[in-house]
């Protein structure tokens, strides 16, 4: 599954850098952001809001399910109250250890990389 | 109220999601966000919204895990990324450039996978096209959803599904479903006008319509204005709207027509106004027929007296339905009933205009649709089989591009490039040949089915032609491309060394899609000669008279007569006039030749009281003395008519025998009388059944009077028998005719094997265009049994060598590739003739006289297909056998 190069690097530069796409490391962060509330809808519009972006159902949908594949993002099935989803349960969102660490890291390797770039990386 | 989301929408994430917690949420959060939809937009947008939603999801998800399945992508190589790079403009420049370069290398294959391609573009876009006016496009009118077509409850002729006038009076004042409700005089096509003045005589038809005809279609008058008032009563003042077709033809456009007299006849009707091109009453209402102008029908009492003489057009509220409608007239008809229970005619029956229109050809047009739709699978199947058979030599190609660093999907995209351009190519010629086929069918006047005149190849055709090339593009590339584009450089070059047993699985997957083209083939041939066999049939019905030798006239004077006893000698002397020319054996008179409109009309036995008193519906048919034997139909029993059965004699009648049959059942009919609306009259006769209706129906009880005694018909028509053919027979009818009464129009004639013709048409139409279609099939079917064989044949040419060299004779290579070839063929062939069997009981109402499970037919067509397969398998079987060994090893 992994590519060979992976194995020679500390675990959390690979899977920041081998690992983790920019949207993922959004939906991350987008579940960790809404709180009280980390459902599905809420992350969507938050992305879609706050981050500039067409979120399509599907595509945060499949990322959910990799995220979760690798171990980064976690949820618990919970019976909804409110009347609009028509008794159909939510997904209650969590982001597990592995994956702040692969937050952290990723935020890592950014800053890194746009350290000493000095007046290039604040120019628009 | 709660609005809840589309259920079906549901239904379809939770089979494309499967089961479990992950989809029951993924539907609340859906569920959610239609709400807030609902709240926002209103319920409407909010179901388009689910919808979308929902498709999209469907496809994203779905879509993910066939990739992942497919092509094992690489990690985090999703959906999305594969697409962005595969829409990088440069690359897909570069790609093309690079696809035109093998395509001109190869071109012969090509511009060969072209035609196929196009074969199947043309004949897909083609019926697309004659379907279009028909079952998709709206009918020409305002709103056209809204109008409904109220038909009365009975079966059978148009008697039984016309309405009295008192019946769109009583609806009119009491539904709530309808804006407006409307009606025209369905037995138009029996009278005739004879348009006097502006040069020589013409026949023309003319349909009277209620005031309000044009307003409920929502029709403005090209030139002049609509019907008013005092035009729309009993008696009112004569108006007419020419369509538009005739105002061109006989009064060049002249605008300044509107507001002149025209003499119809010897009335002079003023001229109100003229049709839009875009409503031609007989296209949409009377396919075949023709209508040259409108004129007020009255909704009276008087005209209600006449029976059921309405076809009822209504515009739906916005609100109101179909089935609203329905229960709103059902409601109103039940409570007429109860007021008078005498009343006699009261039903109601709402469809759809659209559906109504179309109604008769629905099932030949999917027929058509679903063949066109084979012939272009086995298109597709013929061409992935070709892209596959070059596989190999490709892949080598591909695994140098591989070794060189090209990622899987650029390989992916060149070779969908490929076969793209080879789809849009064949689209273009597909095109080509569309046009070519719907300007013959749109030419053809002998077809009597709706809006024919106005098919042609147009926008949405197009839209419709490079749609169906670009799925075609990719489904004839997608298995190919994916099988060559694996880039495995090994298994490529190490093929190069050994050659033959390279790709076994994929000569199974070609062997398989032979198989699977063939089984089309079948079904195409099967249901193909189902159709051949009940026209045959259809053509070998027993009429009941002679359609052959026979021409017919409509007699149609302007002259005005007092009496009965004045018209019937003015046409004695016409015939007699007719009867004296050389070459002519019979002629006679009658008020409907067959396979025109019907009527009907009630009759019992005199003197029965209370629950005997039992009315039958006897078709009535108006002729004079020498009809009968003029058509060659057979008297059972009795007398004919005779010049002495006029005014100043008792009535007669003849039956025929189902009349006969059903009112006095084992009886003898002869000498007992009938009562009618009209008075007694005895039954002085009885001739055989005759098909009167159309082909396919047996003839019910029906009766002939004589035009002496019964002034019950609006027009009159001669039938003359001669073995002249009717180009020579014509001039010289005419003219005595003419000599007669020179204000009848003499141009309109046509012989009975027209009529019979154009009543089978719709038919015929059908079987040529799915005749075409299987015969297309079976050549695409045979085509790919020679590629793969000949494929087969050549990558074994070592092997075939060695075995030569071994003692194997020419005879048993020849054999043993024929071989295989009916192996294919034989499984193609149980697979096609399973498919068939299900399908072919869906045709049913097509045939007529033939089982759908006909085993003739099916045996037929499977010895037919067996044999094409053996041809196919022929030439490529003689190549193996001749073989020579020592070029074979050289090969090595």
């Amino acid at each position: 599954m992994y590519t060979s190069f992976s194995r020679e690097l500390p675990y959390e530069a690979t899977t920041s850098l081998a690992k983790i796409g920019e949207f993922e490391l959004l939906v991350i962060l987008a579940i960790v952001r809404a709180g009280d509330e980390p459902y599905a809808n809420r992350v969507r519009r938050d992305l879609q809001d706050n981050a500039d972006r067409r979120v399509t159902r599907g595509a945060l949908y499949r990322t959910l399910s990799r995220l979760r594949d690798k171990g980064y993002v976690d949820w618990q099935m919970q019976p909804s109250e409110v009347p609009e989803r028509g008794g159909h349960p939510m997904r209650r969102l969590k982001v597990t250890k592995a994956g702040l660490a692969a937050a952290r890291a990723s935020r890592a390797v950014l800053l890194d990389f746009f350290e000493g770039l000095g007046p290039l990386a604040d120019r628009g | 109220m709660t609005v809840t989301p589309p259920q079906r929408a549901e239904q379809l994430l939770q089979r494309t999601l499967g089961p479990g917690g992950e989809t029951c949420a993924i539907l609340g959060d859906l569920a959610e966000d239609f709400a807030e939809v609902v709240e926002r937009s209103g319920p409407r947008a909010a179901q388009r919204f689910y919808w979308w939603e929902a498709v999209l999801l469907s496809l994203s998800l779905k879509g993910q895990r066939a990739l992942d399945g497919l092509v094992s992508s690489r990690d985090g190589e999703t959906l999305e990324t594969m697409m962005k790079s595969a829409f990088n403009l440069p690359a897909i420049v570069q790609d093309t450039r690079y696809a035109l370069r093998g395509l001109r290398m190869e071109f012969r294959l090509y511009l060969f996978s072209m035609l196929i391609i196009g074969l199947g573009i043309g004949a897909t876009t083609a019926v697309y096209s004659v379907m279009s006016p028909l079952m998709l496009r709206p009918l020409p009118f305002d709103e056209p959803g809204r109008l409904a077509w109220v038909a009365n409850d009975g079966e059978g002729g148009l008697s039984a599904v016309t309405s009295r006038t008192s019946n769109l009076m009583d609806f009119r004042a009491l539904n709530q479903s309808f804006e407006g409700l409307t009606g025209y005089m369905a037995f138009f096509e029996q009278g005739s006008y004879t348009l006097v003045g502006h040069g020589e005589p013409e026949k023309l038809v003319g349909v009277g319509v209620a005031q309000n005809f044009l307003d409920v279609l929502r029709v403005t008058p090209l030139v002049g204005r609509n019907f008013v008032d005092e035009e729309g009563v009993w008696g009112g003042r004569p108006a007419v709207i020419l369509s538009h077709g005739f105002w061109q033809r006989r009064f060049a456009s002249r605008r300044n027509i509107v507001g002149t007299a025209i003499t119809l006849d010897s009335t002079s009707y003023e001229v109100v106004g003229v049709l839009p091109p875009s409503f031609d009453f007989a296209e949409i209402f009377q396919p075949s027929s023709r209508v040259d102008f409108l004129r007020p029908f009255p909704i009276s009492e008087e005209t209600d007296r006449r029976g059921n003489t309405l076809s009822m057009i209504g515009r739906l509220k916005p609100e109101a339905t179909v089935a609203s409608a329905q229960a709103d007239l059902d409601r109103i008809i039940a409570g007429l009933q109860q007021d008078d229970p005498d009343r006699w005619g009261l039903g109601a029956n709402v469809v759809g205009l659209q559906r109504q229109v179309s109604g008769p050809y629905r099932s030949a047009m999917w027929l058509l649709a679903a063949a066109a739709g084979a012939v272009m699978l086995i298109v597709c199947v013929n061409l992935s089989n070709l892209l596959l058979s070059k596989g190999p030599k490709r892949a080598k190609e591909m695994a140098v591009r591989s070794a060189l660093g090209a990622p899987r999907h650029r390989l992916l995209r060149q070779l969908l490039i490929e076969s793209l351009l080879l789809s849009l190519g064949g689209g273009v010629i597909g095109l080509g040949l569309a046009i070519l086929i719907t300007r013959a069918v749109a030419a053809a006047d002998a077809i009597s089915i709706p809006l024919l005149r106005t098919v042609s190849v147009d926008g949405s055709a197009l839209v419709f032609s490079v749609a169906a090339a670009l799925v075609t593009g990719l489904v004839i590339g997608i298995v190919p491309a994916l099988q060559a584009s694996t880039g495995n450089v090994a298994a490529a070059f190490g093929g190069s060394t050994r050659g033959a047993s390279a790709s076994r699985a994929s000569n199974r997957l070609r062997e398989a899609l032979v198989v699977a083209e063939i089984a089309l083939a079948c079904v195409l041939l099967v249901l193909g000669g189902l159709l051949l066999k009940s026209f045959q049939q259809l053509l070998d019905v027993e009429l009941g008279f002679q359609p052959r030798e026979l021409v017919t006239w409509k007699i149609n004077s302007a002259r005005d007569f007092e009496t009965l006893t004045e018209l019937t000698a003015h046409s004695d002397q016409l015939i007699q006039n007719v009867l004296a020319l050389p070459g002519v054996e019979a002629a006679g008179l009658t008020d409907d030749i067959p396979f025109g409109t019907n009527r009907s009309w009630t009759i019992r036995q005199p003197g029965m009281e209370g629950e005997e008193r039992e009315m039958v519906g006897v078709f009535p048919h108006i002729i004079d003395s020498r009809y009968l034997q003029t058509m060659h139909i057979p008297l059972v029993a009795g007398r004919h008519f005779t010049v002495e059965d006029d005014e100043s004699r008792d009535r007669v009648v003849i039956f025929n025998e189902s009349a006969a049959g059903v009112l006095y059942p084992g009886e003898d009919p002869l000498g007992r009388q009938v009562e009618m609306f009209s008075g007694l009259a005895t039954i002085v006769g009885v001739v055989a059944d005759v098909r009167h209706l159309s082909l396919e129906s047996e003839a019910g009880a029906e009766m002939y009077l004589p035009y002496s005694q019964a002034w019950n018909f609006s027009s009159l028509e001669l039938v003359v028998r001669s073995s002249l053919p009717v180009d020579v027979l014509a001039p010289s009818v005419g003219a005595a005719i003419q000599r007669a009464d020179p204000t009848i129009p003499i141009t309109h004639y046509q012989s009975l094997t027209q009529v019979v013709d154009q009543s089978t048409s719709p038919r015929r139409f059908t079987l040529f265009l799915l005749s075409a279609f299987a015969a297309t099939a079976l050549l695409l079917a045979a085509l790919g049994i020679y590629g793969v064989l000949s494929y087969s044949v050549t990558e074994r040419t070592r092997e075939i060598g060695i075995r030569m060299a071994l003692g194997e004779s020419a005879g048993s290579v020849l054999w043993r590739v024929i071989s295989k070839t009916l192996v294919l063929a034989s499984l193609g062939v149980v697979l096609g003739a399973v498919a068939s069997f299900a399908v072919s009981r869906s045709v049913g109402s097509l045939l007529y006289g033939v089982e759908p499970t006909d085993p003739a037919t099916f045996t037929l067509m499977a010895v037919v297909l067996l044999l094409v397969a053996c041809l196919a398998g022929y030439f490529p079987a003689l190549r193996a056998s001749r073989t020579e060994t020592v070029i074979a090893l050289q090969a090595m």
